[in-house]
């Protein structure tokens, strides 16, 4: 059985909120010179890993099925003169590159994955096999437009971080506990935002031959 | 057998598909000195500049439906050892940095809805597994140009953990008028031809198509993975932190597990002039004997994939006895070590395997006889 506990978590759920508003709302928390640029994945995983306040020694896991959505339908559409702002931002997994690189935060191991229905557990085994003291989780979506209609981009937009340790502390917030099944089951990036943000249980199979124990304190 | 290096892995079987043929045919091209890229227009059948480009023989860049690449995906593949893949105990791992890009931009440029059943990461990947019988324990890696790089590591250690029998990794980029019209507009995609490592006035990056596949396992094969690295200078999107440290953090954690070592380096290598400098510099300084090669100058970069395909021809360079030279390159160089020429692999025991990415990303590992 494999275990973490979870030590700190920021969760960002702004439902219809356009870019725009997104970035008025938390740009306080970045450069001044930077913000202008970033997209509304990077502010919203910005802020919560920032939150975090990750260190080289951090592994950072990041998991999002479909990236900078609305910066990759720019860059598309910005054809046949393409734009080489849009080129960069909309490279997969350019959401956490925007805030280190905005913090100049070095980090040894980052793992971005994309995936479908076990996302989440795909990504939560890989901080699982992680080797630094603390592993930082971190993913979401931003909802698309045209691209969201065309089934290749998210309904919706959310944000999560989450800190985890092999050792339990004094405050851990949750524990997580992976262990071999031979259940079928997943559970999607969506679904384990909503269990992150609305701190609710759960225990079940996350991905191939992987159950999760979810358990708050 | 059990390994005699400690935390190793075997690489059990590593195959690879470039525009110059298979492995076998790609290292015997890259032996003769032979060069993939050609001069075709940036945005396909739309024209625009002429840059440097290798494509699989008979593929457009425009994307068709479904893709010319599956074709040569499933023969790829079919050289992979059987083994039930996908499921709990043999786990997949596909890496990329473009997935199907090439088919979104396809529909958005032509209005085909066909296009999009391969227009994101997952659905792209969820085709080729279904296509290759693969089971869902399928995981998706995407970190640009060290991807590859990302899928071994994880591979190597569930397989070490023994919670996975054996590990596919499986590593595709097949070019388009996206990825090509980036870089382009990044200016470093160009008229010129590649020249890694070489000095001169401006530098200058090709594309090329390229997959490959490799198996790891604990106790099968006579190459082991004895070393692995990341790391993620976050200092600019594009370029490198200017002293190098980057590099030599990420190769820092090499260095122990070389020594003693008799090691030759497959540098990343793409042609542009800052990191090359820094890559080439950065080497000679903490392996001085070492003889550096790049092959980007024959096949361009494989972006995401280049770290395995790049990987099975180390491997079959070992096994061959003979290793490429820095292709596409003349003198001066940014630093003695690199070497033009094929060399002799048998006076060499490990091999270490550097990529970079967008975001100072740094990947390497370590191979050598097991």
């Amino acid at each position: 059985m494999l275990e973490r506990y979870i030590q700190a978590i920021r969760t960002d759920d702004p439902g219809l909120e356009e870019p725009a508003a997104t970035r008025e709302r938390l740009k306080g928390g970045f450069a001044p010179g930077g913000v202008r640029r970033m997209t509304q994945l990077g502010l919203l995983v910005g802020a919560a890993v920032g939150e975090l306040a990750p260190t080289e020694d951090d592994t950072v896991v990041h998991a999002s099925a479909f990236g900078e959505t609305r910066t990759l339908a720019g860059f598309l559409d910005s054809f046949p003169t393409a734009s080489p702002t849009l080129f960069q931002t909309s490279v997969h997994p350019s959401s956490v590159q925007q805030v280190l690189i905005g913090r100049q935060r070095s980090v040894r191991e980052f793992f971005p994955l994309a995936g479908g229905p076990y996302l989440a557990g795909q990504a939560l085994l890989v901080a699982f096999m992680a080797k630094t003291p603390r592993v930082l989780v971190c993913g979401g979506e931003e909802r698309g437009t045209w691209m969201t209609e065309c089934g290749v981009a998210s309904p919706r937009t959310f944000a999560f971080a989450l800190a985890l340790t092999a050792e339990p502390g004094t405050g851990a917030l949750g524990r997580l506990t992976f262990s071999p099944t031979d259940r079928t089951g997943g559970l999607s990036l969506a679904e384990w935002f909503d269990l992150l943000h609305s701190r609710q249980p759960f225990a079940g199979p996350v991905a191939p031959g992987w159950q999760l124990k979810l358990e708050w304190s | 057998m059990a390994s005699h290096l400690p935390d190793s892995v075997r690489l059990a079987a590593s195959d690879c598909l470039t525009p110059l043929g298979d492995t076998a045919a790609t290292l015997a091209a890259l032996l003769r000195g032979e060069r993939a890229l050609q001069a075709r227009p940036v945005l396909g059948r739309e024209g625009g500049d002429r840059v440097p480009l290798a494509l699989l023989p008979g593929r457009e860049l425009d994307e068709t439906v479904p893709p010319a690449w599956m074709d040569a995906v499933r023969a790829l593949l079919a050289a992979a050892p059987p083994a039930p893949w996908g499921d709990a105990r043999h786990p997949v791992f596909v890496t990329s940095s473009n997935f199907g890009v090439g088919s979104l931009y396809a529909y958005r440029r032509g209005g085909d809805a066909a296009h999009l059943a391969y227009g994101a990461p997952f659905v792209c990947v969820d085709g080729l597994r279904r296509e290759l019988g693969w089971g869902d324990n399928v995981t998706i890696f995407s970190h640009a140009c060290v991807s590859a790089h990302l899928g071994l590591m994880q591979a190597a250690r569930l397989v070490r953990a023994e919670l996975a029998e054996r590990a596919l990794v499986f590593s595709f980029d097949f070019l388009s008028p996206f990825v090509a019209g980036g870089f382009h507009a990044l200016k470093i995609l160009n008229a010129d031809f590649p020249a890694p490592y070489a000095e001169r006035p401006t530098g200058s990056i090709g594309l090329g198509d390229g997959a490959a596949f490799a198996v790891l396992t604990r106790d099968v094969g006579e190459l082991a993975i004895a070393a692995q690295s990341l790391h993620n200078e976050m200092f600019h999107f594009t370029a490198n932190r200017p002293d190098g440290a980057g590099f030599a953090a990420c190769l820092a954690p090499l260095v122990a597990a070389a020594r003693g070592c008799r090691l030759w380096i497959k540098g990343h290598g793409t042609g542009t002039l800052n990191a090359g400098r820094l890559e080439a510099t950065t080497i000679a300084r903490i392996f001085p004997q070492a003889p550096l090669v790049g092959w980007k100058g024959s096949l361009g970069h494989t972006l995401g994939s280049c770290g395995l395909v790049e990987l099975a021809l180390v491997a079959a360079a070992l096994r061959g006895g003979r290793a490429p030279g820095t292709i596409g390159s003349a003198a001066p160089m940014m630093a003695d070590n690199v070497a033009l020429a094929p060399f002799a692999t048998t006076g060499y025991d490990a091999v270490l395997c550097a990529s970079n990415a967008f975001g100072g990303a740094h990947a390497a590992l370590l191979l050598r006889h097991a």
